[in-house]
């Protein structure tokens, strides 16, 4: 596992300011800025023209929360080294949270979503107990338990969720000004996401982020060392919560309806695949798996549309298995995604700046 | 003066440009189907029932002088895959949407309404009929929810009076009722209406029984409805999982009269579910696929112009009713005001007891007015009638000439329009 945090040989780090920079280099600096400028640009609108069309947009918001969801799943298990098939259980917590506290005790969204984060901690703290005693597979039955007992709960817990027919949850509000539309609402969550990164790119670097690698890389040493071992697994299970407690509130008001069939087991699968396509133990890696997710679907689907509109390809045949073969493709993608690229996309980008900095005479 | 008049003469322009834009122009009709998911055993013939609509009414000059771009999209009835593409179709200006689930549906009702967009559904939840939410069974006023045929409610209430009149012939002095289905807004539809129905009729009502809406082995379900001693039971899935049921009741041989809603029985469910289908009593919301009624002429032409098939299960015929009520209703905007929202809505509102051009003795006949979306109260109830086991090769066309699978008119409901019905 090529975490960041590795250090390879001939780097030498001779400050404190030095160790702990979030950007190792000014370059790499000057290029987040870019990105997050180019983030906030893109849904303007200048009359009739737009840099990015609507449907464009929803997927760029949709990577924002997932992506806050992702990081909470990577910090869990790539940083501590647990793991979690229950992610999707907590996301939905946060989503059905937000919209509760808003709708029964009119506390304004602006509040609701930061509140759900808490309240979703709480909760998978709680689930998380399990981890003081086991690891391995038994752990992620024991999660996958928790995935379960809360569909059930939403499905039931008719004052929370308002059961099998959902929850509505209404618009983004900030005192008193609705923020209503895509494009004012992608800013939303963009500030959400920019926060929440550098959040857990800190976290990493500070005394509870180091215990957290040292209880992943060799909990036994960990343990001689002085870490609490039972207390940071559970703070690793809160944090990860609190991230799919806020994605989930981000979501709910985003859709406006929060049902219990977006938070299945599937779903967890999904931030799963998010954090191994992008790779364990990367902040940047969470995003890269998040982005490769969303839009391998919508790729596979443009890809459908023109194979139907072919004359050859307009048969039923092909018409009616197409969305069959969609879904095949992309199992299939995450499949080769294992084996040929185990480290994850963040591994692959570490691999292209190596080969630019050493171009043309790289080895 | 000159601005004034150089002013008029460019509004004049724009208008034309735009009247001839639009005239040129392609209507976009949204519609939502389940094609893989757990109802896309019936949600497959609505949708060829529109899509073939949408192809004969494209080769006869389109609607209005349109041609309609049906956006047919599956979301394999999960309700927020639903929302998410409503979102994507509302930014390209759909003019009307032809919906499917009722989960989605009644999580949608906000929306189309806040937007004014006209939503035909293919579900027939009674939360959907009330469109000033005068009821208190209603959550949300749906002044923008249309569907063509009796509500689940309605449904339910007429094989309850079969049911009722049955057990009084058989002697039963307290017949005992259970309702059965998933966990899901869809089964849930009914129920208050129908359980609150039986008794009044004087049925023994029952704990109900969850089913999953995903076919499944349901043996257990059956032997508690065994062991409950109920001589009816609803069900309240889709056909799909229906099968299963039916099978597992015969296999633990549970003695049960079965009633179903108006997606839980069609020749397809016949020929899977063989005997056990047998004398399964439903409603229908229109006539069944070559039955001899002068608007079978149309559906014939219909079904030619598209998917162009033997035979179609009776949903088939529910789906083009669907797609042609809405088209009248489009047509009248069209002359009134232009095709919006509000002005098809009030095309629904026109006529009284109507039935679409073409389509007489298929689609039943219906009126909805401002304050009641009832649009059907009459309700046809039909008992499945299956000989044998069919063998697995044989296609519903030959079974149905056959003989071996069929289904025969019990009698037409007439329910009241009651005003504490509404909504419920």
């Amino acid at each position: 596992m090529a975490g960041y945090n590795m250090m390879r040989c001939g780097e030498f780090r001779t400050t404190y300011e030095k160790d702990t920079t979030i950007f190792p280099t000014p370059m790499s600096k000057k290029f987040a800025i870019l990105g997050v400028l180019l983030c906030v640009i893109a849904p303007l609108q200048i009359g009739e023209f737009s840099f990015v069309s609507d449907t464009l947009l929803t997927l760029m918001i949709q990577i924002g929360y997932l992506s806050i969801g992702a990081l909470g799943l990577n910090i869990l298990v790539g940083f501590t080294g647990q793991i979690s098939l229950g992610h999707a259980a907590f996301f939905g917590f946060g989503a059905f949270a937000s919209a509760w506290m808003n709708n029964d005790f009119s506390i304004p969204v602006f509040f609701s979503i930061p509140l759900a984060g808490v309240l979703t901690m709480a909760v998978g703290m709680i689930f998380g107990m399990p981890a003081a005693r086991i690891k391995g597979l038994y752990l992620a039955i024991a999660t996958l338990a928790s995935q379960f007992i809360l569909e059930d709960f939403f499905a039931r817990a008719d004052w929370f969720t308002g059961g099998a027919a959902g929850a509505l949850a209404n618009p983004f509000e900030i005192f008193g000004f609705a923020i209503s539309g895509d494009r004012s609402y992608y800013y939303v969550v963009l500030v959400y996401m920019i926060a929440m990164y550098i959040l857990a790119a800190n976290l990493m670097r500070s005394r509870d982020g180091r215990a957290f690698i040292a209880v992943r890389d060799h909990y036994l040493s960990a343990e001689v060392m002085g870490i609490n071992l039972t207390w940071y697994r559970v703070l690793s299970f809160g944090i990860s919560s609190f991230y799919a407690g806020i994605a989930g509130a981000l979501f709910a008001h985003y859709l406006q309806y929060v049902s219990v069939e977006s938070f299945n087991l599937l779903l967890s699968i999904q931030f799963i695949g998010m954090i191994i396509i992008g790779g364990l133990g990367s902040v940047m890696g969470s995003l890269m798996g998040t982005v490769f997710m969303v839009l391998l679907p919508e790729i596979m689907q443009e890809a459908a549309s023109i194979i139907t509109s072919t004359s050859w390809g307009n048969i039923p045949a092909i018409t009616e298995g197409i969305n069959f073969m969609k879904e095949m493709v992309i199992g299939a993608a995450i499949v080769l995604f294992l084996i040929f690229e185990p480290d994850g996309l963040a591994h692959r980008w570490r691999m292209i700046k190596a080969y630019w900095k050493l171009y043309p005479f790289s080895y | 003066m000159r601005k004034l008049l150089s002013g008029l003469l460019a509004t004049t322009t724009a208008v034309a440009f735009a009247g001839s834009a639009l005239a040129a122009d392609k209507v976009l009709i949204a519609n939502l189907a389940d094609l893989t998911g757990p109802t896309a055993s019936v949600s497959k013939p609505f949708t060829k029932g529109k899509e073939d609509a949408a192809a004969y009414i494209n080769a006869n000059g389109g609607i209005a002088g349109m041609q309609v771009d049906l956006d047919t999209v599956d979301y394999a009835y999960a309700a927020p895959r639903a929302i998410a593409q409503y979102k994507k179709w509302k930014s390209e200006g759909v003019a009307v949407i032809q919906g499917w689930g009722t989960a989605d549906t009644e999580a949608l009702v906000g929306f189309v309404s806040r937007d004014k967009i006209p939503y035909y559904s293919a579900s027939y939840s009674a939360h959907l009929q009330d469109p000033k939410a005068k009821s208190e069974h209603t959550k949300k006023a749906a002044p923008y929810n249309f569907f063509a045929g009796p509500s689940y409610s309605d449904g339910a209430r007429a094989v309850i009076q079969w049911a009722a009149a049955d057990a009084k012939e058989k002697g039963i002095a307290k017949p005992k009722f259970v309702y059965m289905g998933d966990n899901h807004p869809y089964p849930n539809a009914a129920k208050k209406a129908a359980k609150g129905y039986a008794e009044d009729l004087g049925f023994e009502v029952g704990t109900d029984i969850v089913y999953s809406m995903k076919a499944g082995d349901f043996k257990a379900q059956c032997l508690s409805l065994k062991e409950s001693g109920a001589q009816y039971a609803y069900l309240a899935n889709t056909g799909g999982s229906g099968i299963s049921l039916l099978k597992s009741c015969d296999a633990v041989g549970a003695d049960v009269q079965f009633l179903t809603n108006v997606w839980g029985m069609d020749e397809n469910v016949m020929k899977a579910a063989g005997k056990s289908a047998d004398g399964v009593v439903f409603p229908m919301g229109a006539a069944a696929f070559g039955a001899d009624v002068p608007g079978m002429e149309l559906v014939k032409k219909i079904n030619a112009a598209g998917s162009n098939q033997e035979h179609h299960a009776v949903h088939y015929m529910r789906g083009v009713c669907s797609f042609y009520y809405m088209k009248e209703a489009m047509e009248w905007a069209a002359v009134n005001g232009g095709i919006t929202g509000e002005n098809i809505k009030k095309g629904m509102y026109q006529k009284k007891d109507w039935v679409p051009a073409g389509l007489e003795g298929v689609c039943p006949a219906g009126t909805w007015t401002e304050d009641d979306h009832r649009g059907h109260m009459d309700v046809y109830v039909y008992q499945a009638n299956v000989k044998e086991d069919a063998a697995a090769n044989a296609t519903v066309p030959e079974l149905l000439k056959a003989g071996t699978i069929g289904m025969t008119k019990l009698f037409d409901a007439k329910l009241e329009r009651k005003p504490e019905w509404l909504g419920l």
